[in-house]
């Protein structure tokens, strides 16, 4: 997992409170500053948008291996216990570790199996999984 | 050795360091710390000395790092290429660091250029095709250099063309498996696939920078390349993956028109092509591609991790944070394309 957003803001608040060496000053201490803005507007961003990303990532991985529980193995219906609990980012973190895992279970069984469709249907999911969890960068162009 | 708690500055311990190396009076003044990359601090200075002023780079052994690097191996790339293709003058190595406290080297300073940010929208402006032009034929000629009499020759040994990918694979998938902090089945899918579907072998065995991109090279802001920097990746190996990480989407500045954000990438190959005497195997070049994204996940996995360790490194939890992300979107992208061109 990428940094959360309590560690990037408390790395954030260390750099700048730090006291910095007499030759830290100029190009480094502005570029040091630049940092500290864009990784609050990623951080932001990552507020504004990380909770809906996870809670839809987490309900299409259980549907995924709930399904497939009755062709793959019984383990794969466990996903369906694995709930979000309180909604924080840190709960919908530990749901989504245990969901992942046995997300690359299920796709190295289907890979084995030669289950071509399966494997089809994991591989659209990564796209929009990642799709969801990118971030834009401050000025950032959408992409040609 | 001096001992590291002495309450030098970094200035007065350079001085006294090249004092000695050089025996000479030197006196270190505009010493400056400057963004150069997350895996060294790097900064630049001016050494006074009897024959005058020696304008120069140190780059010194961070606490906490982007990747495990050797310092004698990125030295070595400098001494191996300064002549053949723009690189800065290496001056000294010091493996032992007790002077600088960490381990160091010193080299010469390329005035007059500045790296682009590798996220910046059209950095090269007007000279795009001109800085594309010299990127491709710098890395062409790079693949073209006999690795056997180089420097760099004393570190490595010649990987097996026909199994470098796997070497090269092993090593970044180790480190995923080591620093990652949450499941990626992103990257284990590519992983499993680039497994399944080797390239063929690799045409020649030669130096791969390692990370030659947009944003490690400084360029005078007229369409000159003045120097490339940060060698600390380099290794011996498939020339294809330094073209492949170099096309990189990462590195697009957001035109997927335009590799490197410079020109084509038809153009690029066939620049590289010409300067490297080599055919690039279009089915060669879409795995080191794929590689390419793993191997970059790998990076910013470890940058996390370190960011975790050393949470004041902003470079670190910047790289640990947005580039994985866009990462993961391209790995899946191609993997959808992949597939459906008859990947198993």
């Amino acid at each position: 997992m990428t940094p959360t957003a309590p560690e990037l803001l408390i790395g954030c608040a260390a750099a700048l409170v730090a006291v910095p060496n007499a030759e830290d000053a100029g190009v480094f201490t502005a570029t040091r500053l630049r940092t500290v803005a864009t990784l609050n507007v990623l951080v932001a961003q990552e507020c504004a948008n990380g909770s809906a990303a996870r809670v839809w990532e987490n309900a299409a991985l259980r549907l995924l291996l709930v399904e497939a529980a009755e062709r793959y193995g019984a383990r794969f219906a466990e996903a369906a216990s694995i709930d979000d609990g309180d909604l924080s980012l840190t709960a919908l973190d530990g749901a989504n570790a245990r969901l992942r895992r046995l997300l690359i279970c299920l796709h190295e069984a289907a890979e084995d199996a030669a289950d071509h469709k399966l494997d089809r249907t994991i591989l659209s999911l990564y796209c929009e999984m990642a799709r969801r969890r990118e971030l834009r960068l401050p000025g950032e162009k959408p992409a040609t | 050795m001096m001992p590291a708690d002495s309450g030098e500055t970094l200035g007065q311990r350079l001085e006294r360091y090249l004092s000695a190396l050089w025996s000479d009076d030197v006196g270190v003044t505009n010493l400056s710390r400057i963004p150069g990359g997350a895996s060294r601090e790097t900064y630049r200075f001016d050494a006074q000395t009897r024959a005058g002023v020696r304008s120069l780079i140190l780059r010194r052994d961070p606490t906490g790092s982007l990747i495990d690097t050797n310092r004698r191996v990125e030295f070595l790339a400098y001494q191996s290429f300064h002549g053949v293709v723009p690189v800065p003058e290496p001056v000294v190595l010091d493996e032992e660091g007790g002077a600088l406290q960490r381990p160091f080297f010193i080299m010469a300073r390329i005035d007059g250029g500045a790296p682009a940010s590798p996220f910046a929208p059209s950095p090269y402006g007007e000279h795009a095709d001109e800085i594309g032009e010299q990127l491709f034929a710098i890395l062409g000629r790079i693949a073209r250099t006999e690795t056997g009499a180089l420097p760099l020759a004393q570190c490595f040994g010649r990987p097996d063309p026909s199994t470098c990918w796997r070497g090269a694979l092993d090593e970044w998938e180790a480190v995923i498996l080591r620093d990652e902090r949450h499941p990626q089945p992103i990257v284990r899918a590519a992983m499993r696939r680039l497994r399944r579907n080797p390239p063929p072998p690799a045409a020649r065995i030669s130096v791969v920078h390692g990370d030659y991109r947009s944003g490690n090279f400084l360029h005078d802001g007229h369409g000159k390349i003045l120097g490339v920097l940060d060698w600390e990746m380099v290794h011996f190996g498939d020339p294809l993956e330094d073209l492949a990480w170099c096309c990189d989407p990462l590195w697009n500045h957001f035109d997927s028109t335009r590799v490197a954000g410079t020109i084509s990438e038809a153009a690029a190959i066939a620049i590289w092509e010409r300067e490297s005497g080599l055919k690039v195997d279009t089915e060669a070049l879409k795995w080191w591609k794929l590689f390419s994204a793993v191997k970059g996940q790998a990076i910013w996995t470890t940058a996390a991790k370190e960011f975790a360790v050393d949470n004041t490194n902003l470079s670190l939890a910047i790289s640990g944070l947005y580039p994985p992300r866009r990462h993961d979107r391209i790995m899946a992208d191609a993997l959808q394309c992949l597939v459906e061109e008859g990947w198993t």
